[in-house]
């Protein structure tokens, strides 16, 4: 009896167990959306767009290697620290450059993670998406058009012709071949065009460093300059102008923490210290002194430092002092030590003092990377103007980043000689010789933006002769070969259809 | 126990048909203990059958006693026994009784199965030629000429008594006077009386469950004392398969078992380090020698690029990671199930193989204590020889002068300090052990209680592995038709680790090698300074001097800064419930449970006097919990027709799995003493993270097993799994296997060849699935796309991280074998050889998207094939072993080849694996290759000569004579192109070994034995990365004695190390075959002596068995390899590649040479 017992109690579990099996088997996703449910809520749309900021970040420099590509690879700056200490880096600055390298595969992943991020929220949000508030959606179309033209900028003027990728695709739509660089400029220009119609004039609050309007005009400015379309640059320049941005008084403050996204400031890359995650800047302890806890990379040039101007007395422009460490300087209160550094000079724009960020926190900066600037779009209107015949006019905004230079006298207590301008310093330029003025523009725009990681890009811009002569000290460098990184080599291997 | 008596003397005297042994007339007494008096039973030779038929005295036991018989029909059919008024204690003494009666042997094996068959010898049915010692035992006979020697034919009493090896009366043995019913037992003492006509010419068939059973010639003697040999070998004849017990002679699949006798010989500290070297096809190979490192086993090859971990089954429950929790000594047998027909019952989870672990288990029978401990010292072994501080120096200085840079000054070199910081790393270390368990119980319910602790420190400090286990488990006879049992596991863990392998780049590792930095550190830099602080930068005169000496991190300062720590609270146990309604059926349903917490706690502290290396302190702090459940009811029916068996087992099982975690971190200890290491006490940045998944598989299952008269066997499993990590819709898959086999021993015409006692030939087909593919991978997942500080305040952001791919399936593995098994001279050779092929299809790859499709994880893909394929040679020998004789020894050994191809990649790229340097992969898993074989350039020696720099391939600018020249094998269109770049890479080697091995040898002389344990393996590369460091010479680290003194010197002095030279470095120290070693080694893995104390030694101790033992392990290495360890798998590094790198030496944290002392006391 016991057994039947048993055995009819065990039968009605298997029978139990059997009925119970289609649900048993339901184990769905827990805590994670599955991509197609996401999109149903305007503070998920909100943290989508957030997704596609984060490959900005400098928060680690070896995979965010603008500052390889822009500067090391040009005449300002020298990869710095231990040699072999990212052998790779000094493999770009010695043109000895590879499908394989590591800032060539780093930068391509990094801006090309930037496009998926943007095309994941413009591939969410169709006008049809009825979840969606119109508002919510504008703005975040606009961010991520903004975004991504800043990213497919950056992916054109490193590489060159480029796949160019407008959705999230399939493994199958991934094999695709590389698109003409017009092609890539006319869509980074039609971004840039939808992004300023969507987007506001500014943000604050909690949203403060968002793109805005400002930003995709200015970019809009670049991409023209990059392709020396000088009247549409010029006039978009003159555009932003009109959006209240000024040159701040104290040149220094673009790059100080406590003056973060100020009215010069038109897009930033944000950095804050002390929060968790961490999303301060990494350059503060890549560019920092090894005494001070830094690696020491990114040492300036002799050459950049000879760019910057001195008066008839042999005062110096006061921009190389807010931009380089050199010997006999304070270096953020503290005396600089010419051991430091391999050229025996250090970059100032991304470093703060150890009062702000203590050594042990060294890889946690507070610095903003002031990504585009008012002094920037000045120049671009200068350089704009100027070649496309309207020297005089140029003479206007390039001289307006003079005089706040100079002025510098007026505004910064510390300097020697404070309150007076010492004389003939950065006087303002008066020649309307297109040739002459073309020369102390690119002269201005070196000073003005040395260490903003776009110096190689500059170079390669003014063409053949000046890149030539301005890397002559790099015998490996070959404008026709050299003007373009590689595409890298994981995406040679995976991409069948590159054609390379 | 009432049962106990038996009154059958009612019943007639039957004369028992075709027992030819009734025909001898020696009709005598049948003595019972403390009744000689009364020899009441008669066993006359009559012509038929007498007494009760032993097939109904087994069904009656069977039925009572809830035994499982396993015996051939025709063996104890007609067969009858009279039992007279014998009163047994047990029933297992009455069995062993009546079953000797017939003629026959018992054994018990695990879970209250007996083996009954016919005795070893073929006789056993004609009385033996009494004259001839050498067939019948003689050993172990204390035979004491006594007055009555020369007996006459008149009836004699004969008395004695038989005790265990160690020196105990055992009650209850059965002793039959061969080919007569005339028996009797032992009493409680062992004693024994019993009458029978002729002393002269009996022998004496004394019989025991648990014991080898003896024949002994009597010759006259009339007193006696006989020690019985512990039997080892019941074990051997039944195998714990897929969710039954087989007899090993029906086995058609290959297995192979390790059991407890193997287990106790080494003093391992886990129970993978138990299978090594022990089973033919099973490669065990330990990430690196550190305490409580991850061990990595392999059964018959790499059949995946994914998971190729097996499946353990542990007491039933089953488990991918369980198997660290349990203690060796806890083990009673190990199975592997290594081919389609027998893993395939598990289906969707078995590709991989199946290893089943069994515990051990209470027997009736009075309390015991068992006490095993040892303790040992480690030591470590084989140092490299790096380079003193005058040898340094002068490579220094060699190196300067190459390369116009400043020397070191000749006048400090005396002052300098000579370090040997692999000395200073690595110290000897304590191993301790001990385990006690108590069992016991009665015919009803038996139980077992163990709890043991482990603590080895480590070679290098703040790395140890310690582990506490508890275990009970309980079976118990309820009725007579319902047994219920349980066994629970309780286990704590504690790992302390510090970087072992790998140079620390990539997340999830814990940092570089300790010894890396320990070869890096030149010997001219002191470990402390004179405040007794730990040096940062190396100094001269007081300046900073890493120019000459390195930067390095100092190593010793390194670990002693490591905390890092895992403690992992285990629970591993089952239930089940099993009810006998029917003769033949067998119910059981079992409920299992594992149950996992693994706490990590890391503090990162800040230490240097020189600068910070980590900074701020940080505290890390994770938790994971996991929960598995699998509920698993069997049916089997066990069909009995003549000469035709069928065997049927059929089954469901569910199983759930649960994991959570969670994780914090903090930053800003001011205090950063262990006692403020908690996360309360941080005052800096905190994160914090967490999350879950789970996923459940639904089975059915069934295997068919047929046997016809023990010669032709064959067998099928079906298994049908249903997951929920496949998507809705494709669900289930069916797993078939079949196999064969044909005992050829058994035939008439083999009867003959009495040197041949098994002879078996068997062979299986089937499919198998690998269902390690996560938990979604059907889907497209949104998560955590990092944050971003919008208005300076912390922003979450979403993206898609990874994609999914709706038609993803398992992986399935189709596995033939083809096996034979022979037996020699009476089992004392035995040979198993197997041959198979498995084909993995359908592998999943995660195949690479072109990077400019967004960093997000690829979607995998059913592609791939990859072909292993070996032949398994397992051989045991075996001489005097339970013969009583003074001397005995074995010899077991097996070996195996394996060949291992990847077939295809579905069209995707070869994969590369093994990062050694930016952007440099050592490995490349290619069609036609072996999985993650090395890739490199290959040396063409040095150049000696300008000459040959011209004549040869470009390799790049500044290249001289001295430097290393490598060859020109390929271009941009395949061909040769007279320039050396990573088109000239090649494949070199692999680190899978072609040819694995173990042999281990067992010696008793008396009380001694011997036990020696080799393991090997060849066929293999190594690629020493940390060579392209010290031998290298591109910065100021150290070098090997020999890259520091025997460098070129000038044309002709050297065709092996390069030049001295950092700007020749950059082409000497290319990833290429100056770096790949011969893996191969033969390591005496253990040896060991015991001594088992005689009995007037522990009588006043009041133990029952006690043996010491010292011990060595890794006593001696035999290999070419030039770095600390040969024996090593994936480094930290490349984890994430599995496979696909193994064999690249970081700096590896070496095995330790152990010395121990143990005992193991019975009480």
């Amino acid at each position: 009896m016991k057994a039947k017992y048993f055995t009819l109690s065990l039968l009605a579990g298997l029978l139990l167990a059997a009925t119970g099996c289609k649900n048993f088997l339901e184990q769905p996703v827990l805590g994670q959306y599955e991509a197609g449910q996401f999109f149903t809520s305007d503070a998920n749309v909100v943290q989508a767009v957030n997704a596609a900021y984060v490959p900005l970040s400098f928060r680690d420099p070896a995979s965010n290697v603008l500052w390889v590509l822009g500067d090391v690879a040009s005449d300002d700056v020298v990869k710095g620290s231990n040699p072999g200490d990212q052998a790779d880096f000094d493999n770009i600055q010695t043109f000895n450059i590879t499908p394989i390298n590591s800032a060539v595969e780093a930068q391509w992943k990094r801006d090309y993670d930037g496009v998926f991020r943007c095309n994941v929220v413009l591939d969410g949000l169709p006008a049809t998406n009825p979840s969606i508030s119109p508002a919510v959606r504008a703005q975040a179309v606009g961010q991520a058009k903004f975004l991504r033209a800043w990213y497919y900028l950056q992916l054109t003027t490193i590489y060159g012709d480029i796949p160019l990728r407008l959705k999230v695709e399939t493994p199958e739509e991934l094999q695709s071949p590389a698109r003409p660089q017009a092609q890539i400029f006319a869509q980074i220009e039609t971004d840039c065009q939808e992004a300023a119609a969507a987007l506001p004039p500014s943000w604050s609050g909690a949203d403060l460093g968002r793109a805005t309007k400002g930003a995709a005009l200015a970019l809009l400015a670049k991409t023209y300059l990059y392709q020396q379309k000088w009247t549409l640059a010029a006039q978009t320049a003159q555009t932003v102008s009109t959006l209240g941005y000024t040159l701040l008084p104290g040149f220094a403050d673009n790059f100080r923490a406590a003056t973060k996204n100020n009215a010069e400031a038109i897009f930033s890359v944000q950095h804050t210290s002390g929060l968790s995650p961490g999303q301060g800047s990494g350059l503060n302890q890549w560019f920092a002194p090894r005494p001070q806890n830094g690696y020491g990379f990114y040492n300036p040039t002799r050459s950049l430092v000879r760019n910057y101007e001195a008066s008839p007395a042999g005062v110096l422009d006061p921009r190389l002092d807010y931009t380089i460490g050199r010997k006999g300087r304070d270096f953020f209160g503290v005396p600089y030590d010419t051991a430091w550094s391999t050229t025996g000079y250090l970059s100032k724009k991304h470093l703060q003092p150890l009062s702000e960020i203590p050594a042990p926190i060294k890889g946690d900066g507070n610095l903003n990377f002031v990504a585009l600037r008012y002094a920037e779009v000045l120049l671009i209107q200068a350089e704009a103007l100027n070649e496309s015949g309207q020297s005089a006019a140029a003479r206007a905004p390039l001289n307006l980043v003079r005089q706040r230079a100079r002025e510098s006298y007026l505004n910064d207590k510390s300097l020697p000689g404070f309150g007076t301008v010492p004389a003939g310093l950065l006087p303002d330029i008066t020649t309307a010789d297109q040739g002459a003025l073309r020369d102390i523009i690119r002269r201005e725009r070196r000073s003005e933006l040395a260490t903003e990681f776009q110096r190689f890009f500059d170079l390669v811009r003014y063409g053949p002769a000046y890149a030539t002569q301005a890397l002559r000290d790099k015998p490996n460098f070959n404008y026709a070969k050299n003007k373009f990184f590689p595409i890298p080599q994981s995406e040679r291997d995976t991409n069948k259809k590159l054609g390379i | 126990m009432a049962h106990a008596t038996r009154l059958l003397l009612l019943l007639p005297a039957l004369a028992i048909g075709g027992w030819p042994a009734y025909g001898q007339g020696s009709a005598l007494a049948l003595a019972a203990p403390g009744q000689q008096a009364t020899p009441a039973s008669l066993s006359l030779p009559l012509a038929g059958p007498r007494g009760i038929a032993l097939e109904s005295i087994l069904q009656q036991l069977k039925a009572e006693h809830h035994a499982y018989f396993l015996y051939r029909s025709e063996i104890v059919k007609d067969k009858f026994v009279d039992l007279g008024t014998l009163k047994f204690r047990t029933w297992e003494e009455e069995l062993t009784y009546v079953i000797t009666l017939c003629g026959l042997r018992v054994e018990k094996t695990q879970h209250n199965v007996y083996l009954i068959s016919l005795p070893r010898a073929p006789g056993g049915t004609s009385r033996q030629a009494p004259a001839g010692p050498a067939e019948t035992a003689l050993a172990g006979l204390a035979a004491r000429p006594a007055a009555e020697q020369a007996a006459a034919p008149a009836a004699v009493t004969v008395q004695g008594q038989v005790t265990s090896p160690d020196q105990q009366g055992l009650p209850g043995v059965t002793i039959v006077v061969k080919g007569t019913t005339t028996g009797t037992t032992t009493d409680a003492n062992g004693r024994f009386s019993l009458s029978l006509p002729d002393a002269g010419v009996a022998v004496l068939v004394i019989s025991c469950i648990g014991f080898v059973t003896q024949e002994i010639s009597l010759q006259g003697r009339t007193e006696l004392t006989v020690t019985l040999q512990t039997d080892s070998k019941a074990l051997d004849e039944v195998v714990v398969t897929g969710y039954t017990v087989q007899r090993k002679a029906d086995l058609t699949g290959a297995l192979s078992q390790i059991k407890q006798s193997d287990i106790a010989s080494i003093p391992v500290t886990g129970v993978a380090q138990i299978m090594q070297g022990k089973a033919a096809g099973v490669a065990i190979t330990a990430a690196t020698g550190a305490p409580g490192e991850a061990i990595a086993v392999r059964i018959r090859g790499v059949g995946t690029i994914n998971d190729n971990d097996p499946l353990y089954i542990i007491d039933g429950v089953p488990t991918k990671d369980g198997i660290n929790q349990i203690s060796p000594p806890d083990i009673e047998s190990i199975t592997i199930l290594k081919d389609a027909a027998s893993a395939a019952i598990y289906g969707a989870r078995a590709s991989n193989g199946v290893v089943i672990v069994t515990t051990k288990r209470g027997k009736a029978g009075k309390a015991r204590l068992t006490l095993n401990a040892y303790t040992g010292l480690q030591t470590p072994a084989n140092l490299i020889k790096m380079a003193n501080t005058s040898q340094y120096v002068n490579a220094y200085n060699v190196a300067a002068q190459n390369d116009n840079r400043d020397q070191i000054p000749a006048n400090v070199i005396s002052s300098l300090p000579d370090v040997n910081w692999l000395k200073e790393v690595l110290r000897p270390a304590q191993q301790h052990s001990v385990q006690l368990d108590i069992s016991g119980g009665n015919d009803n319910s038996q139980y077992i209680v163990s709890g043991s602790y482990l603590n080895q420190e480590g070679l290098i400090q703040n790395s140890s592995f310690d582990r506490y286990n508890l275990r009970t488990a309980v079976s118990s006879q309820l009725s007579k038709y319902v047994k219920i049992g349980t066994n629970a596991n309780l286990s704590y863990a504690k790992t302390r680790q510090v970087g072992t392998s790998g140079d620390g780049f990539g997340a999830g590792n814990p940092g570089a090698s300790i010894v890396r930095y320990a070869l890096f550190r030149t010997p001219a830099t002191p470990v402390y300074n004179d405040l007794g602080q730990f040096v940062d930068l190396p100094t001269l005169n007081g300046k900073p001097a890493a120019a000459f000496f390195g930067d390095g991190i100092n190593p010793v300062a390194l670990a002693d800064a490591a905390d890092r720590n895992f403690n992992t609270y285990a629970l591993l146990g089952d239930a089940y419930l099993e009810v006998t309604p029917l003769d033949h059926l067998r119910l059981r349903s079992d409920y299992g449970v594992t149950f996992n917490i693994v706490d990590y706690k890391q503090f990162f502290k800040t230490f240097g006097i020189d600068r910070t290396f980590n900074s701020p302190p940080q505290l890390a702090q994770s938790s994971t919990k996991q929960f598995n459940y699998n509920w698993t009811n069997t049916l089997t029916y066990d069909l009995l027709l003549g000469k035709h068996t069928v065997n049927i087992l059929l089954g469901s099982e569910a199983i759930k799995n649960d994991v959570q975690a969670i994780s914090a971190s903090r930053t800003g200890y001011a205090n950063q003493s262990p006692a403020f290491q908690y996360l309360d006490a941080g005052n800096g940045i905190s994160l914090n993270g967490g999350g879950q998944a789970h996923s459940a598989l639904l089975s059915g299952f069934g295997r068919l097993s047929y046997d016809y008269n023990g010669k032709y066997l064959a067998s099928a499993n079906f298994r049908r799994d249903g997951s929920s990590q496949l998507s809705p819709g494709r669900r289930t898959a069916d797993f078939y296997s079949g196999s064969l086999g044909w005992n050829i021993a058994q035939e008439e015409f083999m009867r003959p060849i009495t040197a041949i006692t098994l002879l078996k030939l068997r062979a299986s087909v089937g499919q198998l699935g690998n269902s390690a593919i996560g938990n979604y991978p059907y889907a497209s997942l949104i998560s955590n796309g990092g944050f971003y500080p919008f208005g300076g305040i912390s922003t979450q952001s979403q993206t898609i991280a990874t994609t999914g791919n709706p038609n993803v399936r398992w992986e399935i593995s189709t596995q033939s074998d083809v096996g034979l098994d022979v037996g020699l001279f009476r089992g004392a050779l035995e040979i198993t050889v197997d041959y198979f092929i498995k084909n993995t299809s359908d592998v999943l790859q995660f195949l690479p998207q072109p990077s400019s499709g967004g960093q997000v994880g690829t979607p995998a893909a059913n592609a791939g094939k990859i072909r292993n394929q070996g032949l398994e040679l397992e051989l045991t020998y075996r001489h005097g072993a339970g013969s009583g004789s003074d001397w005995s020894y074995s010899v077991s050994g097996n070996l195996a080849t394996l060949r291992n191809e990847v077939v295809s990649l579905g069209g995707a790229p070869p994969i590369v694996g093994g990062r050694i340097d930016n952007n440099y992969y050592a490995t490349l898993t290619q069609v036609g290759h072996l999985i993650g074989s090395f890739y490199l350039l290959q040396t063409d020696g040095i150049f000696q000569n300008a000459q040959q720099i011209f004549t040869s391939a470009y390799q790049g600018p500044g290249i001289k004579p001295g430097d290393v020249k490598f060859k020109d094998l390929s271009g941009p269109d395949g061909t040769p192109d007279g320039v050396i770049d990573g088109r000239d890479r090649t494949f070199v080697g692999s680190p899978i070994p072609t040819l694995t091995g173990g042999l281990t040898g067992n010696v008793r002389y008396k009380s001694f034995d011997l036990n020696v344990f080799w393991q090997g393996v060849s066929g293999n590369k190594l690629y020493n990365q940390v060579n392209t460091d010290i031998e290298g010479f591109y910065r100021a680290f150290n070098l090997t004695e020999r890259a520091a003194t025997n460098y070129w010197t000038g044309e002709g002095s050297n065709n092996e190390f390069p030049r001295l030279s950092w700007t020749g470095a950059a082409n000497n120290k290319q990833p290429s075959t100056r770096y790949l070693e011969d893996g191969a080694y033969l390591r005496l893995k253990n040896v060991q002596l015991g001594y088992t104390l005689s009995e007037h030694l522990r009588a006043p101790l009041r133990l029952s068995a006690v043996r010491v033992y010292v011990s060595a392990q890794n006593l001696l290495t035999f290999t070419r390899y030039t770095g600390l360890d040969p024996e090593q798998g994936t480094n930290s590094n490349s984890l994430g590649d599995g496979v696909r790198a193994t064999g690249i030496d970081f700096g590896t944290y070496p095995s330790s040479r152990v010395f121990t002392v143990g005992l193991n006391a019975g009480f």
